[in-house]
């Protein structure tokens, strides 16, 4: 992936805001907004369900809301989808932090998928500690198609956390 | 009559009965200290079946699914307290036919590491005995002799058992032995040490242990819960989970692939650690998995027959996410 901030910035807001056409993520890297300062803009991926977090981040962009640019939303079709091992994989190819969103419990497009996944995400977040990835760098959560402002909270802290930590060195995991 | 003579007995009449094809046990391996799983078909050949400290395979691993060779074979098997739970993990989840199956448990007063036993010594050892309960005699090639206790030269995770007696058996080889209070949460404190290193040290240490794993799937193919074994993920190229590649990044998400395959199904019964030719500690990543199951729904796997694995099942008052 090119390291052109230029480049990402627009590859991540065709990902964080689908069919929102002129985000402000696609504009130029602004001075002072989290997640493009340090050698290099951290990388994270976002698996979020289609039918809750991607329309929720779309909501975002249609909104407009200002949002970090440092996000690739992966767009599966459930939570219920996401094998835990997504997460790790994406660690091990270099991703320096991971999120994963979906439908609040109850709202699930497929009545149960979240219910599932919630116990195998708490079990992936004690784990991914357990295996020496620092805490900021995984979060899951709930964001509803509705809440653009939610999730864009959600990456705004989610990234400046990264942020914080920094890019990844080359590591096992 | 001592154990080994019950299974005997168990497995002598099942066999003349045709109520199984043929008798999973243990017999004398090619080491005096080592037993290897033996396949009894006649009656007449059950005496070479033995029971002792050294019997550590799993035995269980033999029945996985579609495994019964040949297929729909009636089967005869022996259990320790911890090989049971795996075959109750399998039977929670209809992958064996307890209608196929004769089951001989045998409560187990704990077995001894192999390794633990062979580093003591330079010459090779020629003999093993168990003059006493309790008490190890060993010979080597060289005329040495040492003695043990039973508990010096103990499995680590036998230190710790929990279910010493069989929890899913047709019939028991002698009488049980004592249980260990289940009033207290399981003993993790194995995994302190390395849960007390900071991130950068965990992920040093992994990096260093994982280094020297060959990838031999020594660990998935005795391993009795990881049931996809013809179909296993890690062989796959398409998707492509783990590379070909030789390096500690791949070795690192194969056994990662292995602990998430058997999470809520694995009770940590060890054969994955006994089995890797390169001594990797692969109890840190499925004791820890287990203490966070535990932690998060008081649930031990493979105890409870009318129990699904916590993964598979939901309850709307969990109480995780925000």
């Amino acid at each position: 992936m090119a390291d052109n901030k230029t480049t990402q910035a627009s590859g991540a807001a065709s990902g964080a805001a689908p069919g929102g056409g002129a985000a402000p993520a696609a504009a130029a890297p602004t001075p002072g907004l989290p997640g493009v300062s340090g050698d290099r803009p951290v990388k994270i991926v976002g698996i979020v369900c289609n039918w809750c977090s991607y329309a929720g981040a779309d909501t975002a962009g249609v909104g407009r809301f200002r949002q970090p640019p440092n996000v690739r939303l992966v767009r599966v079709p459930c939570t219920g989808r996401i094998d835990p091992l997504f997460a790790l994989k994406a660690f091990q190819k270099g991703a320096d932090g991971v999120l994963i969103s979906g439908c609040h419990p109850g709202d699930c497009h497929y009545s149960e998928g979240n219910y599932y996944a919630r116990r195998r995400f708490e079990l992936l977040e004690r784990m991914v500690h357990y295996l020496g990835i620092p805490k900021e760098r995984f979060r899951w959560t709930w964001v509803s198609a509705s809440e653009g402002q939610r999730w864009q909270q959600v990456v705004t802290e989610f990234v400046a956390a990264v942020e914080k930590l920094g890019p990844r060195e080359g590591r096992a995991l | 009559m001592s154990r080994q003579d019950h299974i005997r007995e168990f497995a002598a009449k099942a066999l003349s009965e045709g109520r199984v094809d043929y008798f999973i046990g243990w017999k004398q391996g090619y080491n005096s200290s080592e037993m290897v799983p033996a396949f009894v078909k006649d009656p007449a050949q059950v005496d070479e079946l033995v029971w002792n400290p050294l019997c550590h395979h799993n035995l269980v691993t033999f029945i996985k699914r579609n495994m019964p060779d040949p297929a729909g074979a009636k089967i005869g098997l022996c259990v320790k307290g911890c090989d049971s739970r795996t075959l109750v993990a399998l039977l929670q989840e209809q992958l064996v036919d307890k209608e196929k199956l004769y089951v001989v448990g045998v409560p187990c007063d704990g077995i001894i590491d192999r390794r633990k036993l062979e580093k003591q010594f330079k010459a090779e050892i020629i003999d093993v005995a168990f003059p006493d309960k309790g008490q190890v005699v060993v010979t080597t090639a060289k005329g040495e002799t040492k003695e043990f206790a039973q508990d010096e030269v103990l499995l680590e995770s036998c230190k710790r058992c929990r279910y010493p007696n069989p929890l899913y058996a047709d019939d028991t080889a002698g009488p049980l032995v004592e249980e260990p209070d289940r009033e207290q949460a399981p003993d993790f404190s194995d995994l302190a040490e390395y849960e007390n290193l900071c991130d950068e040290d965990k992920q040093a240490f992994l990096e260093r242990v994982y280094s020297t794993c060959i990838r031999c799937f020594a660990c998935i193919h005795v391993c009795p819960v990881c049931v996809c074994w013809d179909r296993c993920v890690n062989r796959s190229r398409q998707p492509e989970w783990v590379e070909q590649k030789v390096d500690t990044k791949e070795n690192l998400f194969f056994q990662m692939i292995h602990m998430f395959h058997v999470a809520g199904r694995c009770p940590s019964c060890g054969a994955c650690d006994r089995a890797c030719p390169v001594e990797i500690p692969l109890y840190l990543l499925h004791r820890k998995m287990n203490k966070e199951i535990y932690d998060m729904f008081r649930f031990e796997p493979g105890v409870k027959l009318d129990e699904k694995p916590v993964f598979q099942v939901f309850d709307l008052n969990d109480p995780f996410g925000d």
